[in-house]
């Protein structure tokens, strides 16, 4: 097994685990603080780095569980919904601003649902649909088997794609 | 132009039937702009867009974290590694220690040897003339006369 080192090998997982612990949390200075205490975490077991068979979905699985810990413990998943809100930039060519603010505000509204989501479904549909996860990798981040990673995505997106037509149609 | 395929992969997408590649097929198709899509998937495009990984950390991030683990770790074998690197000079100067006094001691014992020599030198030229044993008795003599502790007529008398 190759030699981990957390220079090159961990530290620049700080990206993918911000954005699950911000997923989770919906909140981004609980998602930094969580992604710091996951990586010290990491750093204090370094002595059994050698074992461990991926040391990504090793810090996934300890990146998760320290965030649902951190909504438990602040409990405000509702209140952080709203004044959560970051401009993504959304890589549309469009050259009419109008057109170009109106895909924004479509991309946030996509957000926005899937926040509302179960965490489980949420989580699922963000290492997939993020992050390019396999569902056995999902499976063994979330202790659960890989039939159940499939029904959380599938009703992560049947849900989005319901809500977010429904919102269309009506224009709301 | 058929968006069949792309219709097909959209309903096993939502089936979640769909591979990480067909995703990555239906991602890469998606990007392109609302006007270039076909009007019965335009609707779609937002599903997409919204799953970009745009959400990152900052530099600072990872200098704070090398700070509190790699850097902590690299100050404390910075303090072996200075004994480290101190242990040849100190090698070199025990070398340069023992080289000096040897040289001194060699030098010393040359300077002896060369002494002796002479002195050997001088014994061996020597050639006895047979006034020795005279020249001796008036230098002993000589010498204990003007020694003034020696009264030898005190006593004869």
């Amino acid at each position: 097994m190759k030699k981990i080192s957390f220079r090159t090998d961990v530290l620049p997982l700080k990206n993918e685990l911000f954005r699950l612990a911000l997923r989770i949390t919906l909140n981004r200075e609980d998602a930094e603080d969580v992604v710091q205490e996951t990586m010290i975490r990491v750093w204090n077991r370094r002595d059994q780095w050698e074992q461990i068979e991926s040391i990504e979905a090793f810090c996934t699985t300890i990146c998760r569980n320290l965030a649902l810990d951190k909504t438990k413990r602040a409990s405000n998943q509702d209140a952080s919904l709203d004044d959560e809100g970051h401009d993504a930039p959304d890589h549309s060519y469009s050259a009419n601003p109008e057109e170009q603010a109106m895909q924004r505000d479509k991309v946030e509204r996509v957000r926005r649902l899937m926040n509302l989501l179960p965490e489980k479904q949420r989580t699922c549909m963000q290492l997939r649909d993020v992050e390019g996860k396999s569902y056995k990798e999902i499976a063994a981040v979330m202790d659960i088997t890989e039939q159940q990673v499939k029904v959380n995505i599938f009703r992560a997106r049947q849900s989005i794609k319901q809500e977010y037509l429904k919102q269309e149609q009506y224009g709301l | 132009m058929d968006y069949k395929y792309i219709e097909q992969l959209l309903d096993r997408y939502f089936e979640a039937e769909t591979t990480l590649k067909e995703e990555q097929i239906l991602k890469a198709f998606f990007e392109q702009t609302e006007e270039e899509l076909p009007e019965s998937l335009r609707q779609y495009r937002p599903l997409f867009a919204a799953m970009e990984q745009d959400e990152t950390l900052g530099d600072d991030f990872d200098a704070r974290l090398l700070e509190m683990t790699e850097e902590k770790m690299q100050v404390k074998a910075r303090v072996i590694s200075l004994s480290d690197r101190m242990r040849p000079l100190m090698r070199a100067a025990a070398v340069v220690a023992i080289l000096l006094t040897l040289s001194t001691a060699l030098n010393q014992s040359f300077k002896e040897d060369k002494v002796w020599a002479d002195q050997s030198d001088y014994a061996l030229r020597y050639e006895p003339t047979g006034d020795e044993p005279a020249m001796a008795y008036d230098q002993a003599s000589d010498s204990l006369k003007s020694d003034s502790l020696y009264k030898p007529t005190g006593y004869l008398e």
